[in-house]
C-alpha cells in the first residue's frame, strides 16, 4: 500500500525520527515521507516510531491508500526530492 | 513492495544512518534500505566494504554494468536460503541424462510457445505477413520431443530463434532492420536492444533465483560452466519473449526509441544513457504489470511469475510435481 507520513515531534527527537523513517520511505519534504510498503512493513515502522517518540507531546500522521494510483500528487514550486527509482 | 533501483549518476555509495546514501556534487540522495530489491549500477560509483557488508546483511544483490551498458558482474550476498536436500536433487536431475533432457525440452517447448504467441499477436496486425514464419516455427516445434541429446535440442532452438528474429523487422514495420542476430558486439540498433534486454532479463531472473533454494549454477538446457549462473539463462529463455521482446516492440512501435538513443561513433552498437533510461523505464513497467493468475486466483506481477517459475522447478526437482513451463495464457 501507499503511505504518507507526516510528523511533528519535539526538537530533540526530530533527527531520530528522520533517520528511522529514512530506512523505509523516501523523504519528500521536511517532516514528510512517502512510499510503497507492505502491511507488515507499516507495522514495523509504527512499532519503531513508538519507541522513539513521546506520545504525550508528539504527533505523527499516517495517510494510507490501497494503491498509489488512488492519490493524485501535484507539486507546486520545486520538487525537493524525486521518488522514482532511476537515480 | 521492494523496488529495483537503477543508478545512472556517478558518485559514492555510503552506508549512512543504517541506510544507503548516494553522494555526489549534486548532493546527497538517500535510498531506503528496506525498499531495495536489487541495485543496478550503470554509473561510475565508488563503494567500500562497509557498504558491501550492509548489502549482504540485507540480502541485496548488486548488478554492475560497464560503461557501454553491458552486464559484467553481480555482487551476490551469502546464500541465505540453503537446502542441501534440494541441491542434491537438483544435481541428480542434471546427472541423469533422461531427466536432464526432459527439463531442457520443456524449457524450449515453453519458450517457443511464447515466441509463437508473440508472432500470433502481431500477425493479424501486420497483414498476415508473419504467417510463413509461424508455420515454419510450428514445424520445428514438433521436432522437440524427438530430439536426442542436448546438442540436437540446442540446434532446434537455434533454428526457432533465427526464424523468430527474422520476423522482427516485420513486427517493427521496417523501422529497425535486422538481418541476423549478432552478438559481442551487436552490429545494429536492433541487435543492441536485444542484447541489452537479455542481459537485464538475466539479472532479473538471477535476483529471483536468489530468493529461492535453487542453486543458480546448475542448469539443464545450458551447460553448467565455470563462473556463470547458467540456471538463470535457462529460466530467462521462458521469459525473454514475454518480457524483453514485448518491451522492445513497444519501444520501437510507439516511437519511444530512435537513432538518437544510440552511440553513432560505435556503429550503433551501444545505447547511450538516454536510451538506456527509456529502455529501463519500460522494462520496469513491464515487470510490474499485473495479470490475473488462473490457479492462484489473484493478481500477480510479471516479476512474481519468474519467482513462481522457480518454485515450480523446485517442485519438479524434489519430485513433488512435474514441471510445466509458463505458457502465456493471456
Amino acid at each position: 500500500m501507499y503511505i504518507l507520513i507526516v510528523y511533528d515531534v519535539g526538537e530533540k527527537r526530530v533527527q531520530k525520527v528522520l533517520k528511522f523513517i529514512r530506512k523505509h520511505l523516501i523523504w519528500i519534504q521536511n517532516s514528510v515521507f512517502e512510499g510503497n510498503v507492505t502491511k507488515a512493513e507499516l507495522l514495523k515502522i509504527k512499532n519503531g516510531l513508538k519507541e522513539i517518540v513521546d506520545q504525550k507531546e508528539d504527533s505523527i500522521i499516517f495517510f494510507t491508500a490501497r494503491n498509489e494510483r488512488w492519490i493524485k500528487k501535484e507539486i507546486m514550486g520545486r520538487e525537493k526530492n524525486a521518488t522514482d527509482n532511476f537515480i | 513492495m521492494k523496488r529495483n533501483y537503477y543508478i545512472f549518476s556517478n558518485g559514492r555509495i555510503k552506508r549512512k544512518d543504517n541506510t544507503i546514501c548516494l553522494e555526489n556534487e549534486k548532493g546527497k540522495k538517500y535510498i531506503p534500505i528496506n525498499d531495495i530489491e536489487a541495485l543496478y549500477i550503470f554509473g561510475e560509483v565508488d563503494f567500500n566494504s562497509k557498504v558491501l557488508n550492509f548489502f549482504g546483511q540485507n540480502n541485496i544483490t548488486v548488478h554492475i554494468f560497464n560503461y557501454y551498458g553491458f552486464y559484467t558482474s553481480s555482487i551476490y550476498p551469502r546464500e541465505h536460503l540453503l537446502s542441501g536436500y534440494s541441491l542434491v536433487n537438483q544435481v541428480k536431475k542434471y546427472l541423469d541424462p533422461v531427466e536432464r533432457i526432459k527439463l531442457a525440452r520443456e524449457t524450449i517447448n515453453t519458450a517457443s510457445y511464447n515466441i509463437l504467441k508473440n508472432l500470433k499477436y502481431y500477425n493479424p496486425r501486420r497483414n498476415e505477413k508473419l504467417e510463413d514464419i509461424i508455420l515454419k516455427i510450428e514445424k520445428e516445434r514438433k521436432k522437440i520431443p524427438y530430439t536426442n541429446g542436448i546438442q540436437d535440442l540446442m540446434g532446434t532452438e537455434g533454428r526457432i530463434r533465427d526464424l523468430y528474429y527474422s520476423g522482427f523487422s516485420i513486427i517493427t514495420m521496417g523501422k529497425f532492420k535486422m538481418k541476423k542476430r549478432v552478438k559481442r558486439p551487436p552490429d545494429n540498433p536492433m541487435n543492441t536492444l536485444i542484447s541489452f534486454g537479455n542481459s537485464l532479463m538475466y539479472t532479473t531472473v538471477l535476483s529471483e533465483i536468489y530468493r529461492t533454494q535453487l542453486n543458480p549454477t546448475i542448469s539443464y538446457l545450458h551447460e553448467p560452466g565455470e563462473r556463470r549462473f547458467s540456471l538463470s539463462l535457462d529460466i530467462s529463455e521462458v521469459f525473454k519473449p514475454i518480457i524483453t521482446d514485448r518491451t522492445i516492440f513497444k519501444l520501437i512501435n510507439e516511437g519511444m526509441i530512435d537513432q538518437n538513443h544510440f552511440t553513432k561513433e560505435l556503429n550503433f552498437c551501444h545505447l547511450n544513457e538516454k536510451g538506456r533510461k527509456v529502455f529501463m523505464q519500460q522494462y520496469e513497467d513491464k515487470l510490474n504489470t499485473v495479470i490475473k493468475h488462473k490457479e492462484l486466483e489473484r493478481q500477480v506481477s510479471y516479476r512474481r511469475l519468474i519467482r513462481l517459475e522457480c518454485y515450480k522447478l523446485i517442485k519438479h526437482i524434489n519430485d513433488i510435481e512435474n514441471y510445466e513451463g509458463l505458457k502465456m495464457w493471456w
